[in-house]
């Protein structure tokens, strides 16, 4: 539907430009406004100064399951969870907010943003869709993204157990030379 | 130390303490009750606090703020540096984050 009211139209167009610097993508902004495909597209360009990429939306859950992206994800899902039980925040304001506090987490530890918004927001849907579950880990006890019913019993996570090669790129290396 | 100094030590840290978690809650409440690890409730009371109040509340004799984390995991994760500290602090923050916030009863 498209919206007639000029302050929602106002209030949309603030939220998607919100949402394209954090780095989302257009089916994002499609499914999170009601702006038109036309219109997002025009205010794409306009903020990012580039057409934005083009394909599907990353649809799978396995992508959560290596070492690193699960590090991220899980520290993600714990702001996440944090806010929801704590906060009145709730849907897309909760989201962005884990996200924010989540970047900041990461720029300070000097790592890469391995999470984007767009995966963090098909993250949140697949927990919805009881895709994923969260873990707790035997030896820590804190909670981790997990595939939706793998067993859960005598899980340990990959910060208590890291693999041999975890975390070892070209880039930590020259790091510390 | 005699008992003087510590009490004005204590004054100075309650102040900066409730000038600092007050600054927090107005900036960025959300992330606030995160860093502080404290319920809404009491970020409202820390956000109506009046300046005279804050001062009152600073100059008792006992610290106001205690130490968060009773966890001996949660501290090691903290102070321990041999491991590549980014990746330490995200398991901190994670496990942190699996914490219940203080609530006034």
């Amino acid at each position: 539907m498209r919206n007639k009211s000029v302050i929602l139209e106002a209030r949309d167009i603030r939220l998607a430009i919100e949402l394209i610097e954090l780095g989302a993508r257009l089916q994002l902004l499609e499914a999170e406004t009601k702006l038109s495909r036309e219109r997002l597209l025009k205010l794409y360009k306009e903020v990012k100064g580039e057409s934005p990429p083009k394909g599907m939306l990353p649809f799978s859950t396995d992508w959560f399951m290596t070492w690193q992206p699960n590090i991220h994800a899980s520290l993600f899902m714990a702001y996440f969870k944090f806010f929801e039980k704590n906060t009145k925040l709730k849907g897309l304001e909760l989201i962005i907010k884990a996200y924010r506090m989540y970047l900041e987490q990461i720029k300070r530890g000097g790592m890469d943003t391995v999470l984007s918004l767009t995966r963090a927001w098909t993250m949140v849907r697949f927990f919805e869709a009881n895709m994923l579950q969260m873990a707790t880990c035997k030896e820590c006890g804190g909670e981790f993204v997990t595939h939706a019913f793998d067993p859960t019993k005598g899980y340990v996570c990959g910060l208590c157990h890291m693999p041999a090669r975890a975390g070892k790129t070209r880039k930590a290396a020259a790091i510390a030379v | 130390m005699n008992a003087m100094d510590t009490y004005s030590d204590i004054k100075e840290v309650n102040l900066a303490y409730l000038m600092l978690a007050q600054s927090m809650v107005r900036a960025d409440r959300e992330a606030a009750i995160f860093r502080l690890g404290i319920s809404e409730e009491v970020a409202d009371i820390l956000d109506r606090l009046t300046p005279g109040q804050v001062l009152k509340m600073a100059g008792s004799d006992m610290l106001l703020c205690s130490f968060r984390f009773n966890d001996s995991l949660l501290l090691n994760l903290l102070s321990n540096h041999e491991r590549d500290r980014g990746v330490g602090h995200i398991h901190a923050a994670i496990l942190a984050a699996g914490k219940p916030v203080e609530a006034v009863a």
